[in-house]
């Protein structure tokens, strides 16, 4: 069985996660019917029960170890039939929480995550920078981005305002800068989850395939044992490819994508499936938060909230600047482009390396970690049938 | 035999489509001539009734044989006077239901059962009721705890007076050094504070009740009714006369000092009777060096659901370590408790209570087996194990590990005490050198006993309740709790079981009840359970025993004592009626007004056997009335199909068997013979304790028998079955009843 667990309850983990969602985590009585209901986790290692028992005793360095939380696409079948109300749905979200806040090596998420004034402060300051980006003189010498020269303000001269070499740099620095973080991130998840076993590199890369199909299609959601599984995990996907294209239409395409004046471009086309796809997925997302629709509802942390709306938001400002810009109104075009970037700017950089968004590694990580322990103890054990036949052939 | 038999043949409940009843009544006529014999098509209905009534009255009939449904049925509406000769015939469940319709093998099985029903009633006498005699409505209580508190107050507020006898100086029992107690309120969240003041005030000042603290029993001597109790004590020697007696000694924690492997030895391992004392005096601290415990650990089931230790769950552990993680808490709020279980027993109401102690972020409880409790440094102790929730060893290393041990009942092994004495005694008589050494073997193994006794009585069997494995009282308990094998003696509280006091407080109102019901009982000359209400009882021809001594040893209860030549020395008040005494004579010396070996005998005698050209088999079946009974009854209401040889006979019990009706049997032809009974063994269901076993062990001389008569051993069967095994029956009858075809004929046919 390997060395025993040294028990040290860390009493930090333990309200952490207790504060985050899983406030009646010690309800669980450990009778395994949320196991035996979830039809995602393997049988070689059913979750979610020990996970509350891992939280129950703020056994840190297992929790780390364990992607289960990672393997859940929260159906809510569990806190359905939890004959304790125990919410093992929700405590699995909250070790989510958790578990972002605990990958981050730069504390702001742990900060965030245990404090609402933080995460809107974050939001709110980093809003604010970029504004200032956009409107403070060029004297200051903030001006990287404001107008050089006189606001056009007889026709609308996007370049002129925001001049798109400019924003494309800004927004490729900002890529690469937030994808370090969450790599780095993700680097210490798995080097957690990993440190025990010896698994061989080479099982690591026989399974990069699935890490990527996980992480395109999440088709593992279609798994899951509820009614509302395939519609949950369709919708999601829908908004994973409008967001992929607004993402790759503003970092890689801006050249072509921001236009300057009111003239009409294809690739705005694209735009407009993003935004359509994104307003109605969000707008779906938050109303059936609203309503508590299904279990997966039934808590909203602030985190599940700030996501979807600043999504929203972020393709409504989107929608109206391609809509003033049309209509060659250059004022609220460029006060709107401003909004714009002063919404999805902050969002991102709270979202993407700290916040809920980090999922969209996180996740495929996790399931592609618990592939490949997998894969590890069916060799094993293969291995050992082998050996045994061997052994007793020749004895 | 100059009786006047009135024979009554109801032809309902589909009877009369099974078997022709008129026949029945014809052959019944010409071969016994009774005084009257009727048949009728509703026989349990008021003008069936009405006519053996005016039957009766007018002295036309003084023996009643009903030729109906079961006797377990309809017995509310024939009943008339106790004392008649009443026989019974199964023409229903057991005929009519259970063989097909019109055959002739059904009607020559209801025509066997007419004759034997009628031979019986000629050889039964009326009863005579036992003489009148003065019996006492004193109820003892044995032990002032909690149990006989409550079972003082129940007998008093019932209106029967008591003696309550108390080894301690003070009333209280174990709940007295109690700092708290389990919730006794809903919602059930709060230990209860409540203590026994109340009570032990009322018991004390109660009228009915007379209290004796720091007094033993000496002797009891006697019989239910008149129970003669010899009291010693602070307040000098007693005689008390009583009815009944409730055992109420309660329980003393298991001896730690068997668990040194769980730790128990280090200074800081302590049990859970040790901390609550600890904390009912005030502070919790580690017994090492006084300071306070940051880190408690409570290992459940310590000692208890072991082989090496204690068998059972003492069902109040899980319970009171729970209630103790507060006393912690009460001390410091942020101290970490950890609790390791094999599972949580929290019945009821209960459950509420463990929610809201598993609620506390700093109550970690973990299922699994603790494998190694060490020292560590300063004092600390290191707890090793393995996690069956993990799957993984864990170790965790705390200030102070609380033992909780289970409950062992304060009882003597009355069996066990009289062979000591026994066994001494012959020592002292010098007898052979090999008696001398199995005596001082069994002195050695019983020497643990000696000096344990309580109730001290004066019966030959031994002076204590025979006691289970565990020590707690010998019952049939699924059907009779609260019982033991000596009438009239009831065990309350945990001496009987373990439970917590709650419990406890309603054992006690049922044990007195059962008091209550033997002295009442007792009053009318009718038995106790499991015949309740009987008014007939043994009879012993003492002028032709021998001495032998089986009914003295092999009573189940105890009823018969014996004087200086061994002669028996029947206590009737004692007796359950089941006649294993009559079963276990040689000279067959014991009888009862209704059911004796001649009796049983005749009826064996009077089955029409058919010669071996008929292949026509005879399979007696000596079914009790307790197990066996009651299934053939329900085999029939399932209308299950049986073969048609058999020839039932319900015995009170297979231990009355006597092995003289099996010689009869296979004399006169009969192919086999199948006892059916309630099982024996460890997990018994004989109703009198030792009657199936009895009977087995008897037939283990039959079959030595049944070899020099150059009879096949198998023609004898014993089956042990339940009276939930009805569905069985038909396969477990036919089976016998095809092993018999096979054997063959009986060759003492036609002799």
């Amino acid at each position: 069985m390997g060395n025993p667990i040294l028990v040290e309850p860390d009493t930090e983990l333990i309200r952490d996660v207790m504060e985050a969602g899983g406030g009646d985590l010690k309800k669980c009585f450990q009778c395994a019917t949320c196991a035996s209901t979830c039809s995602l986790s393997p049988e070689e290692s059913t979750f979610p029960r020990k996970q509350m028992l891992l939280a129950q005793w703020g056994l840190k360095n297992e929790l780390l170890k364990d992607p289960a939380p990672w393997l859940c696409f929260y159906c809510g079948e569990c806190s359905k039939s939890c004959p304790r109300q125990a919410n093992p749905g929700e405590t699995m979200m909250a070790l989510r929480r958790y578990l972002t806040t605990q990958y981050d090596w730069t504390g702001l998420s742990r900060l965030m995550y245990r404090s609402a004034f933080w995460e809107i402060g974050i939001l709110a300051l980093v809003a604010a920078f970029v504004v200032a980006l956009f409107t403070l003189p060029q004297s200051f010498g903030f001006g990287l981005l404001s107008r050089s020269g006189p606001l056009p303000l007889s026709n609308v001269m996007l370049d002129k305002f925001a001049p798109k070499e400019m924003v494309h740099l800004g927004d490729t620095i900002m890529a690469a800068l937030l994808s370090l973080l969450l790599l780095a991130n993700a680097a210490r998840m798995f080097l957690g989850l990993t440190r025990d076993g010896n698994i061989p590199a080479r099982l690591y890369f026989a399974q990069i395939g699935s890490l990527i199909v996980q992480g395109v299609t999440q088709m593992q959601w279609k798994n899951c044992n509820d009614s509302d599984a395939s519609r949950n995990w369709i919708r999601h996907l829908f908004l994973v490819s409008g967001y992929a294209t607004i993402f790759t239409l503003v970092v890689v395409f801006l050249p072509w994508f921001q236009i300057q004046d009111s003239s009409f471009h294809w690739t705005s086309i694209l735009g407009y499936y993003s935004t359509a796809v994104l307003l109605v997925t969000t707008a779906w997302m938050v109303l059936d938060r609203i309503g508590k629709r299904t279990e997966m509802h039934r808590f909203s942390h602030l985190s599940d909230w700030l996501f979807p709306i600043l999504l929203f938001l972020t393709a409504v400002t989107g929608i109206l600047v391609n809509i003033f810009r049309l209509l060659n109104l250059p004022m609220p075009t460029y006060v709107t482009y401003v909004v714009h970037m002063a919404i999805a700017v902050p969002m991102l950089v709270v979202e993407v390396p700290f916040g809920k968004w980090s999922h969209l590694l996180y996740r495929p990580l996790g399931i592609f970690v618990a592939t490949v322990k997998r894969k590890a103890l069916e060799s094993a054990s293969e291995e050992a049938a082998v050996t045994g036949q061997a052994l007793a052939s020749n004895g | 035999m100059d009786k006047k038999l009135g024979l009554y043949i109801c032809s309902g409940c589909s009877i009369s489509d099974s078997v022709d009843v008129d026949k029945l009544a014809i052959m019944a006529q010409a071969e016994y001539k009774p005084a009257v014999c009727q048949t009728h098509t509703f026989l349990c209905g008021d003008e069936g009734v009405a006519i053996i009534r005016r039957d009766v009255e007018r002295e036309k009939v003084d023996a009643v044989v009903i030729a109906a449904c079961s006797p377990r049925a309809k017995a509310e509406s024939f009943s008339f006077d106790p004392l008649m000769v009443l026989e019974r015939v199964n023409l229903r469940e057991q005929v009519a239901w259970c063989h097909e319709a019109k055959h002739e093998d059904t009607q020559a099985l209801a025509e066997d059962y007419i004759r034997m029903g009628l031979v019986k009633a000629g050889k039964m006498e009326p009863l005579e009721a036992l003489p009148e005699d003065t019996i006492s409505r004193t109820v003892l209580v044995v032990g002032g705890g909690i149990a006989g508190v409550s079972a003082a107050l129940d007998s008093a507020a019932a209106g029967y007076d008591v003696v309550l006898v108390e080894k301690q100086p003070q009333l209280g029992g174990f709940m007295k050094g109690l700092k708290k107690a389990f919730p006794t309120r809903a919602p059930y969240t709060e230990a209860s504070s409540d203590g026994l003041t109340s009570k032990l005030q009322a018991v004390v000042s109660n009228p009915r009740v007379k209290v004796f603290c720091s007094t033993r029993i000496v002797k009891t001597e006697g019989q239910p009714g008149m129970f003669d109790v010899t009291m010693e004590g602070a307040s000098g020697t007693s005689v008390h006369r009583v009815g009944s007696i409730v055992m109420a000694t309660g329980w003393q924690p298991y001896d730690a000092a068997k668990l040194g492997a769980l730790g128990y030895g280090l200074p800081n391992v302590i049990t859970n009777v040790e901390l609550e004392q600890m904390a009912a005096r005030g502070q919790i601290t580690r017994p090492s060096d006084g300071k306070q415990a940051k880190r408690v650990l409570f290992l459940q089931c310590a000692g208890s659901r072991e082989q090496d230790h204690l068998a059972y769950c003492s069902s109040v552990c899980c319970m009171t370590t729970l209630k103790q993680t507060e006393y912690i808490r009460e001390q410091d709020s942020q101290a970490e408790v950890y609790v390791i279980y094999r599972d949580i027993v929290t019945p009821g109401p209960y459950e509420k209570y463990y929610r809201k102690v598993q609620d506390h972020p700093l109550n970690f409880f973990m299922k699994g087996k603790v494998t190694q409790v060490a020292a560590a440094a300063d004092g600390r102790v290191q707890v090793s194990l393995d996690s069956e929730l993990l799957g993984a060893p864990m170790q965790v290393t705390v200030d102070l590990v609380v033992l909780a041990t289970g409950m062992v009942p304060n009882s003597a092994d009355g069996p066990a005490i009289r062979a000591l004495r026994d066994a001494n005694a012959k020592l002292a008589r010098n007898e052979s050198e090999t008696q001398c050494k199995d005596a001082e073997a069994i002195i050695a193994q019983m020497k643990p006993h000696e000096g344990t006794e309580i109730l001290n009585l004066t019966y030959r069997q031994g002076p204590d309740l025979p006691v289970l494995q565990g020590g707690f009282p010998d019952s049939k308990f699924v059907c009779f709790p609260y019982e033991s094998m000596r009438t009239g003696i009831y065990a309350a509280g945990a001496v009987r079981a373990p439970m917590d006091a709650a419990l406890t407080e309603e054992d006690a109102g049922g044990a007195v009840m059962k008091a209550i019901q033997c002295i009442e009982l007792a009053s009318r000359g009718q038995a106790v359970h499991p015949r309740t209400g009987d008014l007939s009882y043994p009879s012993f021809n003492l002028q032709r025993c021998t001495q032998c001594k089986r009914c003295t040893e092999e009573c189940p209860f105890g009823s018969l004592d014996e004087d200086e030549k061994g002669t028996p020395k029947f206590n009737p008040y004692r007796c359950r009626r089941c006649g294993i005494c009559m079963g276990a004579c040689p000279e067959r010396i014991v009888s009862f007004k209704n059911y004796s070996v001649d009796m049983i005998a005749s009826m064996v005698k009077a089955i029409e056997v058919p010669d071996e050209f008929e292949e026509k088999p005879r399979v007696l079946v000596l079914a009790c009335e307790n197990d066996a009974y009651p299934a053939l009854d329900m085999a029939g209401q399932a209308r299950q199909q049986y073969d048609a040889s058999v020839r039932i006979i319900p015995l009170r019990c297979l231990g009355s068997m006597n092995i003289v009706w099996i010689a009869d049997a296979l004399s006169r032809g009969i192919d086999g013979v199948l006892l059916l009974g309630c099982r024996f063994g460890d997990d018994y269901e004989c109703h009198y304790m030792r009657g199936s076993e009895l009977a087995n062990r008897r037939l283990e001389n039959v079959k030595e028998t049944l070899q020099r008569l150059q009879l096949e051993s198998e023609r004898i069967h014993l089956t042990q079955l339940g009276m939930d095994d009805y569905g069985r029956l038909p396969d477990i009858i036919n089976e016998f009843a095809a092993r018999i075809r096979e054997i063959g004929p009986n060759p003492y046919k036609g002799f």
